[in-house]
């Protein structure tokens, strides 16, 4: 392993802070790049931010507020489907009391007051006596720094301090510190110099100063021994996406497209997922170069994200767009768009794929089911052989099913009911519509109690069909299963997210096709009061993926300002178009 | 360095132009005005050293000191590309024990192989983390040890003088031989308990479920239990069943007894209960139960499964039990104890000085003593008890099962 757990909770190098990002407007990144003059390098801004006036910052940021307020709002109408980005959150928070929230305690930290400007020997020694924390003082104030950022001349005055009193020699740690420091704040110049004297002091780094390194000499023009960093660290181990991603970045910086590719491959060998920010930095670059080979590569990229469900942020969407844009004699279009319920994107109204599966995936999915959620090693875990047998035996003597109830999980959705009233309006209302009906449940709810009653179960018993399983026995494997056996057509209710039996299949492939079968096939109920009429959250007919049919590009993409759970997709998709052959109506 | 001071001023007026935050803001004028202020040391560096301000640190000059100090010697050329991988990682480590990470400061080469054999960078850490936690603990003891042997020295010395000055005869009626005298009674009693004790097995049938540190956690209980078991009062006769023979198992609890292994007044065996005793006096203990102990029952042969689960693999044992058809039961735990945090799952020793004193004294207030305290908030009174199962009632009447009895997954608001 790598990282030093010291340097976890620093905050990213090389970004603007999430300051700017609030500030300065998506459209217009803030952005700096490199021009190697007489081996002098220097940083320039192509677009600076309003001037540093307070009152203007302000308004935007309040503006920024009422228009994350205003989303917030429109969410809450159009979060219509189980597993739209964002959802889960929203429930959680009509679920709970909101001001029963975010009350965390505030970080109580020793601190000491940091100098703002360098500071003589004199003041240094004042400032260790004054100072009686736990840790050693120069490591506590470096720290400190590292935390608040402070300026590379204050932390080279603590440097030259503690090397006047000790030889000049610099402890690692210390030379570590301050190297970080140089690298926020890109000060290449400093970061050679550090480099230079790691070089000449010790004969090997460890990694967290490796992947500070590395970050730091991908901006001057000594960026391939960033590579010889990268090829040190092979040694021990295998390096983070993070280094490989830098590298990959200082190589497009230089112009070094085959090195960037081939660091790439190999990220891609090691099995790791390459950061969404590595794979713009590809599409950034690609705007300037007209290359069949490099546009392949970028579709390539897009296809790894649709085998891999990944789902590109904004500003990287942006970036797809205008790559896609800028490729000459093509005229691509892109929009940024939401899908209709059918199916439909709103901008080019083109159907989008189909959430089913495909017949070879849907008997895959199936057997693994059995395989790995029911059986899963050991029968008696969830469930017995012979309740098994009795299991398959009453699913192959009744016809297809259309909808499996999950029911306890139906009837317990309103507390303050009965629940063999809840589950037998549920059962009754969907018998009305002639369908095939499969409640799921256990031994006891057919003991006739306070709030199971004998004449209500025997109601639902007569409109549907019913297996009880044991009462220590799991029912959602047996509601997977009924559902999937019964075949393409047939949906199932519950409002339980499956996750744990999500996580009992094997491999990320087969969770993927789970999930994907999920979004398609689960009912959930719109929980409104226990009298009014009852409406499902609708089931996703598209599936939301990258994809393509040759000459148009759906992409979905996450919006910064939403949080998306690992169970939920986005639902603000791009839609690219060739222009030549379908004007889209705009 | 003339470089870097020519180039650090357009840089520094860039930031200040970047920089809307308020704190930060400060902080880049005052350096900006440093900047300005030191205009002229800064551009005349060439001979810097002699004409640096008196009171001003000299902020480069380590660099140099750095730079000409010798690298530390040793570096070896290993043409072997294992033993290179192995060097590579052990400098490594140095390096980050520099920098002060917890890393232990001597690895041995055997430690280093297994280090190098972790699937993941964050499995490596804990081991290292592991390492270093234990390279503490040890030096910590052997500082403690050379206190303590100071100490007795001194005492040592004192108690000479002493004798010197008191000669005088003392009666007493017994040598202090305590240690071997309990020690010899308790083999009596284990003898008896062989002979006439209740059976209490644990078994051994988790081997496969466990890892190797767990493993060794559940050797370390076992060991704890039997040493309970054997200070009790009416001891029981233990089980050691499914204890496969050459099995991990085996091996480390006959490393671990050394010597006495052979000589313990328990039965290991390699058959399974349901072989050695009926099936219906069996009861299997297990948390995921959902029948509840009431009383401790003289005539029944309890199964603790002696299996450290780390890994949260629900339900192994229940499967178990069910499997081989036997009752099983959990621990009163929710109806005695306000429960707090903390998984139900006791460790072994717990378990068995729970069971002993359920057997002495039969009174689950006692008994449950043994439950750490960090667990709990504290006991139920009987009335609040009665009072809360009221409540609970009245509360399913119209809202859901209780907790424990059914594992619906359910949302419960």
């Amino acid at each position: 392993m790598t990282c030093l757990s010291g340097f976890r909770n620093f905050p990213k190098l090389w970004t603007s802070t999430p300051y700017f990002e609030l500030v300065v407007p998506a459209t217009f990144p803030v952005s700096f790049f490199l021009m190697v003059t007489r081996n002098q390098h220097r940083w320039f801004s192509v677009k600076t931010t309003s001037p540093p006036n307070s009152k203007s910052t302000n308004l935007l940021v309040a503006k920024a507020r009422t228009l994350k307020k205003e989303n917030d709002s429109d969410r809450q109408i159009s979060s219509d489907h189980y597993f739209a980005a964002g959802a889960a959150k929203m429930r959680s928070y009509l679920n709970n009391n909101p001001q029963q929230r975010d009350h965390a305690m505030p970080r109580v930290r020793s601190t000491i007051e940091l100098p703002t400007k360098p500071l003589n020997s004199e003041e240094w020694d004042k400032l260790k006596d004054d100072f009686n924390g736990k840790a050693s003082f120069e490591e506590g104030v470096i720290s400190q720094m590292v935390h608040s950022c402070s300026s590379v001349d204050v932390a080279k005055s603590l440097l030259a301090w503690v090397a006047a009193k000790n030889n000049g020699i610099v402890g690692y740690n210390l030379l570590v510190k301050y190297l970080y420091l140089c690298v926020f704040h890109k000060e290449t110049s400093e970061v050679i110099d550090v480099y230079e004297i790691m070089k000449a002091k010790y004969k090997c780094l460890e990694t967290g100063a490796s992947s500070i390194l590395i970050r730091g000499l991908i901006h001057s023009d000594r960026w391939r021994e960033a590579l010889l960093l990268l090829e040190d660290m092979k040694k021990v181990m295998i390096p983070s996406k993070r280094n490989y991603g830098d590298c990959i970045q200082g190589a497009l910086f230089h112009q070094d497209v085959n090195m960037a590719w081939s660091l790439y491959q190999e990220l891609i060998g090691h099995n790791l997922t390459p950061l969404l920010e590595t794979l713009k930095a590809f599409f950034d670059f690609g705007q300037d170069i007209n290359d069949d080979h490099y546009s392949n590569k970028l579709l390539d990229i897009l296809l790894y994200l649709r085998n891999n469900q990944l789902y590109p942020g904004e500003s990287f969407a942006h970036s797809i767009k205008t790559w896609f844009e800028s490729i000459p004699g093509r005229q691509w279009k892109g929009q940024f768009t939401t899908v209709q319920k059918s199916g439909q994107c709103s901008s080019c109204g083109r159907a989008l794929e189909s959430i089913h599966l495909s017949l070879e995936e849907y008997e895959f999915l199936k057997e693994k089911i059995m395989r790995d959620v029911i059986d899963g090693g050991d029968q008696y875990k969830k469930t017995t052989p012979q309740e098994l047998q009795r299991f398959e035996n009453f699913v192959n003597s009744c016809p297809p099913f259309d909808i499996v109830i999950d029911g306890l999980n139906v009837a317990k959705m309103f507390p303050k009911r009965r629940e063999s009233q809840t589950l037998l309006n549920v059962v009754s209302h969907l018998a009305q519509k002639n369908l095939q009906l499969l409640v799921l449940g256990r031994k006891h709810m057919l003991k006739p109690s306070s709030r199971w009653k004998e004449d209500e179960m025997e109601q639902v018993q007569k409109q549907a069909h019913c297996f009880f399983a044991d009462n220590i026995s799991k029912d959602d494997p047996f509601l997977l299963y009924a559902t999937l056996n019964s075949g393409n057509h047939c949906k199932f209710i519950t409002k339980d997210l499956m996750r744990d039996h999500k996580a009992c299949l094997p491999d990320a492939h087969t969770q993927r096709l789970f999930f994907k079968w999920q979004q398609g096939h689960q009912l959930a109920i719109v929980k409104g009061s226990p009298r009014s009429k009852l409406t499902f959250q609708h089931t996703l007919s598209y599936d939301t993926v990258v994809q393509t049919t040759g000459d148009s590009w759906h992409i979905p993409y996450d919006e910064d300002q939403v949080q998306r759970s690992s169970y939920e997709v986005p639902t603000k998709w791009l839609c690219l178009q060739r222009k030549t052959q379908a004007p889209a109506p705009c | 360095m003339n470089v870097t001071v020519r180039f650090l001023r357009p840089f520094a007026r860039l930031m200040v132009s970047f920089t809307p935050h308020g704190k930060r803001r400060n902080l880049y004028s005052t350096v900006l005005q440093r900047y300005m202020s030191s205009k002229a040391p800064s551009l005349s560096c060439h001979n810097k050293e002699s004409i640096s301000p008196p009171k001003q640190l000299e902020l480069d000059g380590w660099k140099t000191t750095m730079k000409s100090s010798i690298q530390e010697d040793g570096v070896s050329v290993v043409s072997d590309k294992d033993e290179d991988a192995l060097a590579a990682t052990r400098e490594m480590i140095e390096m980050r024990r520099l920098l002060g990470s917890e890393v232990p400061e001597h690895i041995t080469e055997e430690e280093l192989k297994t280090l190098m054999e972790c699937p993941s960078k964050s499995a490596q850490r804990k081991y290292l983390k592991y390492l270093y936690g234990k390279e503490k603990l040890k030096k910590a003891k052997q500082i403690k040890k050379e206190k303590k042997a100071e100490a007795r020295e001194e005492a040592k010395k004192a108690k000479l003088l002493e004798i010197t000055t008191s000669k005088e005869q003392q009666e007493f009626m017994f040598l202090r031989l305590w240690d071997r005298q309990i020690n010899i009674a308790m083999g009596w009693k284990g003898v008896q308990a062989m002979q006439f004790g209740q059976p209490l097995v644990f078994d051994m049938d988790y081997e496969n479920y466990m890892k190797p540190f767990e493993l060794r956690n559940a050797v370390s209980q076992l060991l704890e239990s039997e040493g309970w078991n054997r200070r009790d009062v009416d001891p029981f006769h233990i089980y050691f069943c499914n204890l496969k023979i050459n099995s991990a198992y085996q091996k480390e609890l006959v490393k671990r007894y050394s010597g006495k292994w052979d000589k313990l007044l328990l039965t290991a065996t390699e058959k399974s209960p349901i072989d050695l005793f009926p099936k219906d006096s069996i009861i299997y203990l297990t948390a995921d139960s959902p029948n509840i102990m009431t009383t401790f029952k003289h005539d029944k042969i309890y199964i603790i499964g002696s299996f450290v689960d780390k890994n949260t693999q629900v339900g192994t044992s229940l499967a178990k039990a069910k499997r081989l058809n036997l009752a099983t039961e959990r621990l009163p735990l929710d109806k005695y104890l306000q429960w707090d945090l903390g998984s139900k799952n006791l460790t072994l020793d717990q378990m068995i000085r729970i069971l002993l004193s359920m057997k002495n004294t039969g009174s689950w207030e006692e008994a449950l003593k043994f439950v750490p305290r960090r667990k709990h908030t504290g006991y139920l009174e009987i009335s609040q008890h009665s009072k809360e199962v009221f409540s609970k009632l009245k509360k399913t009447k119209t809202r859901s099962f209780p907790k424990g009895s059914l594992n619906v997954q359910t949302w419960k608001r």
